[in-house]
């Protein structure tokens, strides 16, 4: 039972359409899917309508094509005979081809029938050259017809051995006559080819049996191992591992104590890795050459001490001769940083190379060039020697600034102490209770130390105002080089 | 077809074994006819009637009619006697092959052998002589077009798609441990025991033997049975014997029938510790019930286990009492790896192929890997869950290799036959 659209309207007590009857609507419908062009999906051509880009059209979207297994038409299969050129007799076997294919085309498997050519020699060749005292011509040739009949495959020429009236021989026995006489012909027949390539071929057939046997004697040693004697050498394997790890993490943590205390305090930008310890993973033979170039490089009481740091000075004296000459300057890749690629320093301007300062002390540092009349974030012509000369003066300018906040810190203390000391003198004079006078003997202190002190002690109270602060540091300026052990000394106290 | 190598020339390949016969076409994945190596034959009596009568025929001088395939010994038959032309997995009577290959070949597969290459396997330790017999049976007798004989140590490896391999195979009267290197069998590597014969007589023993739980056990085949009524556990069984038939029953008949019970018994009952001899494990296992043609039935425990333990180890009194004791498969594989290059014995223990029916006894591959395993830790072990894969691992291999379109420069075929004679089987078939 089917309800006609004219139902349903009638049910829900809707209008006649009269303008578009049910058909014709099919139609206005199908009317444009069917120029809608292929590759545009239905509900996007119904939105962008018939104005579509002529892109979207070329970009069908190709699917994977179907396999064509053949399916389609039928297709007829015969029952030849055929022959196979790899046979030398007549045989004739039959097989099922495709009727489509030739009749007379070439068995596709006979070109698999591959020959291993083993070489052949004549009875005067053996009397010229091959002559062996352990091995006789018929022996030989009874050898080389095995390796003809099965490939030069060894386990098995040496499994069906068996020359009547022979020694007993080993599979090396067999290697070494087989390949000595290839040498043999090798060198001796007239080569068409170049020297090399001959070289080539007489070392492909190289063997060594002293070595072989060794080689073997160690497989079977190896199979001979009890289960405990593998266990410890496992056992052995994983401390070595252990240790290795072990001096791995000394090395990185003494390195970094050397970049720290070193490059403070000798300055020296240079310091060698230590290859020592790297080494003792490598064999022993590795690490003596190693150690011995080391040796030829650098001052010969280096390398010994490997705690040392190291100042590589790899220069001969022909190399610097030549690089003064042509104006060089060799600058060495900083050691400290492990040799990787991200630590490679491309070419660059030297502008880029311009000091920062640190970030703590930039605007003090910035403030004293600026008293100076000095930018140190543009230099007019940044030489070497310019950046040398304004590297080492933003270096002196830190150690002012550190220099002078300590100093503001040390005589702070100073004052406190004074004034507390100042209080228990007070105290012990007057006999007073201290609760409310020992602010008034503080207050006074302080108002003395201003007064008495001049603008010096005044910049540690206004450290913000810009001009005292710059007094006070040409003031300070003066006993710069007594200031670095004070001021270690009191941080150690303070943090004690 | 060339890229997979195959090119099917419609070749045979028959594959012969002491329980049975197995010949197909190559490039099938399970031979068509299997049929069993015994038969039954009568003895010549003055001059029957050779009728030839269903799938029997009549070939050799000394036995009148032969009964072969599915309805031969096991059909009882008045004075029939039962023959295996196998020793020791070779053949050993050239006389009743024709009769047996005719029947897989024309009874059961209905084709004609003149008009298809055969391949015919060969054990490893198969002598020069017998191959050449059996060329000579193939192009003389069958009038075969092209003949190939291939070593069953190697197909076994190609059914399992190695070139190299250690096959250890396990068939109903021999053990062999073959080692197979780029498709060819290390001669020198091969050994070989009539293992399976001594668990079977260990299984007979163990059934025959009363013990103090019961009497011995009368192996009786059905075929001599008229009726039996059922009895309860460990209670003597109440059967008829067919008396009528037991003054025709031959000693061969009577002993294959005997040897098939116990074999049944094996296969439904016996098995193997998979580590190692434990009294307390075997203790352990649940016994299994098993019911004889007579009707007795009873349950076996700890002694059912013993019985695949001669495939792994032989307790020193045996060894004394027996100096012709089969040798067990851990020494065969132990012989086997030692005679061979130190090079190859890791190769070799990674690749071990395990065929054969008697490798279907349960428990013997997981029993056979912890063997293995003790000695080289290395040791992988390849075995067909699949039991026509691993019983016809021969048959299998030889239909891979005579359906390779590469193989088939290496067919003797007739004409070289005629021309070079049985020195080109040896020739070509290294």
């Amino acid at each position: 039972m089917a309800a006609s659209a004219a139902d349903v309207r009638s049910i829900l007590s809707l209008p006649e359409p009269s303008a578009t009857p049910g058909p014709s609507q099919l139609k206005k419908q199908a009317a444009p899917s069917a120029r809608k062009p292929e590759g545009i999906s239905r509900e996007l051509y119904s939105l962008i309508g018939p104005s579509a880009p002529s892109l979207a059209a070329l970009t069908k979207p190709r699917l994977k094509q179907k396999p064509n297994l053949g399916g389609g038409a039928k297709i007829k299969w015969e029952c030849r005979t055929f022959k196979n050129n790899a046979r030398q007799d007549s045989l004739q076997l039959r097989h099922w081809v495709k009727a489509t294919t030739e009749e007379e085309t070439e068995y596709p498997f006979a070109k698999y029938n591959v020959q291993s050519n083993v070489f052949t020699y004549s009875q005067d060749e053996y009397t010229r050259f091959l002559e062996d005292k352990e091995w006789t011509k018929e022996e030989t040739d009874y050898l080389f017809q095995l390796a003809r009949d099965y490939d030069v495959r060894w386990y098995v020429m040496y499994d069906r051995y068996d020359f009547p009236g022979g020694v007993p021989r080993s599979i090396d026995d067999l290697k070494e006559r087989y390949y000595s006489v290839c040498r043999k012909l090798v060198r001796n027949r007239p080569w068409a080819g170049d020297e090399t390539s001959k070289a080539q071929l007489i070392q492909s057939y190289h063997f060594d049996k002293e070595r072989e046997l060794t080689r073997k004697k160690y497989i079977v040693s190896l199979e001979n191992r009890t289960p405990e004697q593998i266990a410890e050498e496992e056992a052995l394997f994983i401390e070595i591992k252990r240790l290795e790890q072990n001096e791995r993490r000394f090395k990185r943590e003494r390195e970094e104590l050397l970049r720290t205390i070193a490059g403070i305090e000798s300055g020296l930008p240079d310091i060698v890795e230590d290859e020592g310890l790297m080494n003792l993973s490598i064999d022993t033979k590795k690490k003596n050459k190693r150690s011995s170039t080391i040796m030829d490089l650098d001052s010969p009481s280096t390398p010994a001490i490997p705690a040392t740091p190291v100042v590589k000075r790899p220069q001969t004296a022909k190399n610097a001769a030549f690089d003064a000459a042509n104006c060089i300057i060799r600058t060495d890749p900083p050691a400290t940083v492990p040799v990787t690629k991200a630590a490679h320093q491309p070419a660059h301007l030297r502008s880029y190379k311009l000091p920062v300062p640190k970030a703590a002390v930039a605007p003090k540092i910035t403030a004293a060039l600026a008293e100076l009349g000095i930018s140190h974030t543009r230099l007019v012509m940044p030489t070497r020697d310019n950046i040398m000369a304004l590297e080492a003066l933003v270096e002196a300018t830190t150690t002012l600034v550190e220099t002078k906040r300590m100093v503001d810190k040390v005589e702070y203390d100073i004052r406190i102490l004074k004034s507390r000391l100042g209080m228990r003198e007070s105290q012990g004079a007057e006999g007073q209770p201290a609760a409310t006078d020992a602010m008034d003997v503080d207050e006074g202190n302080d108002g003395g130390e201003v007064v008495g002190e001049d603008g010096r002690a005044q910049s540690v109270v206004s450290t913000r105002s810009r001009k005292p602060a710059r007094r006070s540091m040409s003031i300070s300026s003066v006993d710069t080089s007594g200031t670095a052990t004070t001021r270690a000394g009191t941080k150690r106290q303070k943090r004690g | 077809m060339v890229q997979y190598g195959g090119d099917e020339v419609s070749a045979l390949v028959v594959d012969i074994g002491s329980s049975s016969l197995r010949a197909g076409y190559a490039g099938d994945d399970t031979p068509k006819s299997i049929i069993p190596t015994t038969y039954g034959y009568h003895r010549a009596e003055g001059d029957e009637a050779m009728d030839v009568e269903g799938g029997d025929a009549t070939q050799a001088p000394k036995r009148v009619k032969m009964y072969i395939g599915q309805n031969g010994p096991s059909m009882w038959r008045a004075g029939m006697e039962t023959a295996n032309p196998m020793v020791d997995g070779l053949i050993d009577d050239f006389a009743a092959i024709p009769p047996l290959i005719e029947h897989a070949l024309v009874d059961v597969m209905r084709c004609t052998p003149s008009e298809h290459p055969i391949l015919v396997t060969e054990p490893p330790w198969n002598t020069p002589a017998n191959r050449e017999r059996m060329a000579e049976i193939m192009f003389e007798e069958f009038q075969v077009p092209a003949f190939y004989i291939a070593n069953t140590g190697v197909l076994n490896a190609f059914a399992a798609g190695k070139g190299t391999a250690l096959v250890i195979d396990v068939g109903k009267s021999m053990a062999s441990v073959t080692p197979v290197v780029d498709g060819f069998v290390l001669r020198k590597g091969l050994s070989y025991s009539p293992l399976p014969k001594l668990v079977q007589a260990h299984a007979r023993h163990i059934l025959v033997t009363p013990t103090p739980m019961r009497r011995g056990i009368e192996l009786l085949p059905h075929q001599l049975i008229a009726n039996k009524t059922p009895v309860d556990l460990n209670a003597p069984p109440r059967f008829t014997l067919r008396e009528e038939r037991l003054a025709g029953t031959t000693e061969s008949w009577r002993q294959w029938a005997e040897a098939r019970e116990v074999d049944e018994w094996i296969q439904s009952v016996a098995g193997v510790l998979e580590q190692g001899w434990n009294d307390q494990l075997a203790a352990q296992r649940p016994p299994k019930p098993y019911e004889f043609p007579t009707g007795y039935n009873t349950y076996f425990g700890g002694e059912r286990l013993s019985v695949g333990e001669q495939f792994f180890y032989h307790p020193q009194a045996l060894v004394a009492s027996n100096p012709n004791l089969p040798k067990h498969l851990p020494a065969l594989i132990s012989d086997t790896l030692r005679s061979c290059d130190a090079e190859l014995r890791q190769v070799l223990s990674s690749n071990v192929v395990v065929t054969g029916g008697g490798t279907l006894f349960a428990g013997f591959v997981d029993r056979l890997s912890a063997e293995l395993t003790r000695s080289f830790p290395h040791a992988k072990i390849h075995a067909p869950g699949n039991p026509i894969e691993r019983r016809y691992g021969g048959w299998l291999g030889g239909s891979i290799l005579a359906s390779l379109g590469t193989f088939h420069q290496l067919w003797i075929s007739k004409e070289e036959w005629q021309e070079h004679g049985k020195a080109i089987v040896g020739q070509r078939c290294k």
